[in-house]
């Protein structure tokens, strides 16, 4: 009787303690019977991270965190957690806390590092990568975002200023190009047509040589045969020459056309408006600057594209 | 030897006890006896220091059991045997553990001596097959005598019986008084009675201490209890006496005080 | 009864008390306090003779052999035999705290899970300990308070201090001991059958699938919440034992007397352990 009491009040001792022990495990997340070792990281901003959040390694969950506290001696925030005593946590490994606070779903991720690194011992210490949400990092890139599209803009007005002066300023190379490439092909006509006299006068030399030749040889039919062959020479010559012409006939063309306003080249040369277009672009854009400053927010949605690139 | 000097004991103001002083010599049965009220039950506690006196001082053996520590008085208080008025035994026992309750606190005894000793503690009380029962399946005489024999397992020094035979029939009454008188000659001890039945007293009594009003009136023998002149104790005595030579009376008051 | 009236007035008048404290020892009586004693004075006066008592019983721990035999015997009392109705008491408000939560939570953007992680808290940091509580004061204090109380006024205390016991040490010490042992073990177990309960009226009535159940009680599981839990345990069980210990053990009055105790005890140790259960919450939560 005795006995059975004092084997009754034993079980229920044991009963309690084994559910205690096994439902704080359970309910924290670890294992039931494996161990567990300790790990610290330290974060700027815990995020509402509270002892009880999960740890995850590539979303499996693999531990607990333990304590959360500011350090004293830098204000930065101290973590503790356990994981898995299984968990390969090498040299290297990172943690990251995520979640949003106010669904109450903080956690804290692990960022495994390499494998074949170096074990981290239990109480290590593990780094932080800063992975701010996607809002807190947009509203941190504002200002580097503007300065960039400042400056772009800057530049862009730059080219754009730039390339005005160089179409107007009638030293300037564009237009001198433009300039020796009409006397170059002046010249060449020139010579061209200076040659077509030396030419010509050369066949009737020749034509002259052979008629002298062909009475003074009588009618000989090699003779003629060569002067044949000649002529034939001659022929493709004006050929030649001929095509030689229709080349400077394009050049002139494209001349032509340029002072038309045809073409890139012609329209950026000839085309007046289009100062003025990129102009008031410019004048657009600086509005929406001004604008994107008094209202960042307006343009944050917008931004996280910005972002992703 | 117990001696009580100038005990003043008040309750919520109410005196109950006015400087008395008592001699109790070892070896004898000195009663107690009093009127319903008059203190004496108060007088009992004070000797085993169930109550503390507010003047006076109560010596066992010569020892002031007020001035020792709780440990010292507990070690005084295993001198005694107390038979308490309803016998006060503990009903979660049956009458067997009951007696051996002090045996197995106290002694270091085996299971077989312990079982020895209980069997002959009830032989003592001539209740052998009592036992397997438990209080609340005894009569009220029983469980006296079972009370008795948890009293006197320990062999003590002093018994102090508390009102032993009221709520009594004569007749068992007597059987209490009897065994009294065999226990206190056959243990040799000191006995202390408390009671207001004069024929207990005249039947086991030595000495007798008349409480009155909470004064010390009267101490002497038996024989100069008869012999005595004083108005007060021969009112008490008479009145009792008129009982013990009519046992009808006596029956009568017995069951008057039955609810 | 009989014996009351047929005993002198002064051995009533006795079961009251000295009315100094003693020095070098526990009271053995209740003082007098007259119904002329201001209120608040006797209040004051019934707390010190409660610590006198706690000092008392304290001061006996160390008389391993005065309550070794009882200890065992109290703590199934208090313990073992209240397991039963402990438990389904939990289940019972286990399974309620699910339903009304699953009822009071009608906005789709809550998910499910959530009520296991509500009735899950609730278990472990309050209903556990408190409906085991209320159980037990009902239970074990009146029971406790019942057992001494007829003890004081049948003389039974007076006849353990007489045979040279420490009646304060064999009494009360191990009903205390019992209940700070036995009542965080009863809570353990009373929690586990609550959230189990719980979590099968959850599934089998279909408030929330058992998965979703764990999975909100693990997410928003605090680790200090069962220690909390358990230190709640350990100061309702001792409250409550030794609330009713004291109220028995200056029972007084006769059969009334004890039932008077009794009621009060059960009472009281409610009161005190709701007191103790607001204190706990703001000083450790």
């Amino acid at each position: 009787m005795k006995y059975s009491n004092e084997l009754k009040v034993g079980i229920s001792i044991i009963l309690a303690g084994v559910i205690f022990v096994l439902g704080i495990r359970f309910f924290e997340d670890l294992p039931l019977f494996r161990t567990t070792y300790d790990l610290e990281t330290e974060l700027d901003d815990a995020a509402g991270l509270i002892p009880g959040n999960v740890v995850r390694v590539n979303g499996v969950t693999v531990g607990s965190v333990d304590e959360v506290f500011i350090n004293p001696e830098n204000n930065r925030v101290r973590v503790r957690f356990h994981v898995d005593r299984d968990v390969p946590v090498r040299e290297g490994t990172e943690t990251a806390v995520s979640g949003l606070d106010a669904l109450g779903v903080v956690r804290m991720d692990l960022l495994l590092g390499p494998p074949g690194g170096e074990p981290v011992p239990s109480g290590g210490f593990l780094p932080n990568r800063s992975e701010p949400d996607l809002l807190t990092s947009l509203a941190n890139r504002a200002p580097v975002l503007l300065d960039q599209v400042d400056r772009v803009m800057e530049d862009l007005g730059g080219v754009l200023t730039s390339s005005r002066t160089q179409l107007e300023d009638p030293a300037s190379d564009v237009r001198m190009l433009l300039l020796s490439v009409r006397s170059t092909v002046g010249a060449l006509d020139e010579t061209l047509r200076a040659e077509r006299r030396r030419v010509s006068s050369i066949l009737t030399n020749v034509d002259s040589l052979t008629g002298a030749l062909s009475n003074a040889v009588g009618g000989g039919d090699s003779l003629a045969a060569a002067v044949q062959d000649l002529r034939g020479l001659v022929r493709r010559m004006d050929a030649t020459l001929a095509g030689l012409d229709r080349t400077l006939g394009g050049v002139d063309t494209l001349l032509g056309k340029i002072n038309r306003g045809e073409g890139t080249v012609g329209l950026l040369v000839n085309d007046p408006s289009l100062y003025r277009r990129t102009d008031s672009v410019l004048v657009s854009i600086e509005a929406l600057l001004a604008d994107f400053r008094a209202n960042p927010g307006r343009y944050l949605k917008e931004m996280r594209i910005v972002d992703l690139f | 030897m117990i001696r009580v000097e100038q005990l003043d004991k008040s309750f919520e103001g109410r005196p109950v006890l006015r400087g008395v002083s008592l001699d109790i010599p070892e070896g004898r049965t000195t009663a107690i006896i009093g009127r319903s009220g008059s203190g004496k039950s108060v007088l009992m506690k004070h000797l085993i220091g169930l109550l503390r006196p507010d003047r006076g001082r109560v010596l066992v053996d010569g020892v002031d059991i007020n001035a020792i520590s709780y440990g010292e008085l507990r070690r005084v208080r295993r001198n005694f045997g107390v038979l308490f008025q309803g016998g006060a035994l503990f009903d979660s026992m049956d009458s067997f553990e009951n007696v051996a309750f002090p045996l197995r606190t106290f002694t270091t005894m085996s299971e077989t001596q312990i079982r020895d000793e209980v069997l002959q503690c009830l032989a003592l009380v001539e209740l052998p097959d009592a036992g397997p029962k438990m209080p609340a399946d005894l009569s009220g005489g029983m469980r006296k005598r079972v009370a008795l024999a948890r009293a006197i397992a320990l062999k003590p020094r002093y018994v102090i019986y508390d009102e032993p035979t009221s709520g009594l029939d004569p007749e068992t009454s007597n059987t209490i008084d009897v065994l009294i008188k065999d226990l206190t000659r056959r243990l040799n001890v000191t006995s202390i009675v408390v009671t207001h039945d004069m024929h207990s007293v005249l039947d086991i009594a030595d000495r007798a201490a008349f409480v009155y009003e909470g004064r010390m009136h009267w101490v002497g023998t038996i024989d100069d209890l008869h012999a005595s002149t004083d108005p007060v104790l021969t009112a008490f005595v008479k009145a009792n006496e008129y009982q013990i030579g009519n046992p009808a009376a006596r029956e009568a008051r017995s069951k008057e005080q039955l609810p | 009864m009989a014996r009351h009236q047929f005993g002198d007035k002064d051995v009533s008048a006795s079961c009251r008390a000295p009315n100094d404290i003693p020095r070098a020892r526990p009271e053995i009586r209740s003082p007098p306090m007259p119904s002329s004693v201001p209120l608040i004075t006797r209040q004051f006066s019934a707390l010190g003779r409660y610590s006198v008592l706690m000092l008392g019983a304290v001061s006996t721990l160390t008389e391993w052999g005065t309550y070794r035999r009882n200890i065992g015997t109290q703590m199934m009392r208090v313990g073992v035999d209240s397991l039963p109705i402990v438990c389904m008491a939990t289940a019972f408000s286990g399974a309620v705290t699910t339903v009304q939560t699953a009822y009071q939570l009608v906005s789709p953007f809550i998910p499910d899970s959530i009520i296991g992680a509500i009735v899950t808290s609730s278990m472990v940091l309050e209903l556990g300990a408190v409906v085991t509580g209320f159980i037990l004061a009902g239970r074990v204090g009146a029971r406790i308070a019942a057992e001494i109380g007829t003890m004081r006024v049948t003389e039974q205390i007076d006849a353990l201090e007489s045979m040279g016991l420490n009646s304060v040490g064999y009494l009360i010490v191990p009903r205390v001991l019992a209940g700070i042992v036995m009542f965080p073990v009863l809570y353990v177990i009373g929690t586990f059958v609550g959230i189990s309960g719980g979590l099968l009226v959850g599934s089998l009535g279909g408030f929330v699938p058992a998965g979703d159940f764990l999975d909100g009680a693990r997410e928003y599981f605090q680790p200090f919440d069962p220690v909390f839990g358990v230190i709640k345990a350990f100061v309702f069980g001792f409250a409550i034992t030794s609330v009713s210990c004291y109220m028995g053990y200056y029972a007084d009055g006769g059969a009334e007397g004890v039932g008077r105790a009794t009621t009060q005890a059960a009472v009281l140790s409610c009161v005190y352990l709701l007191l103790a259960d607001l204190v706990l919450a703001a000083t450790l939560l």
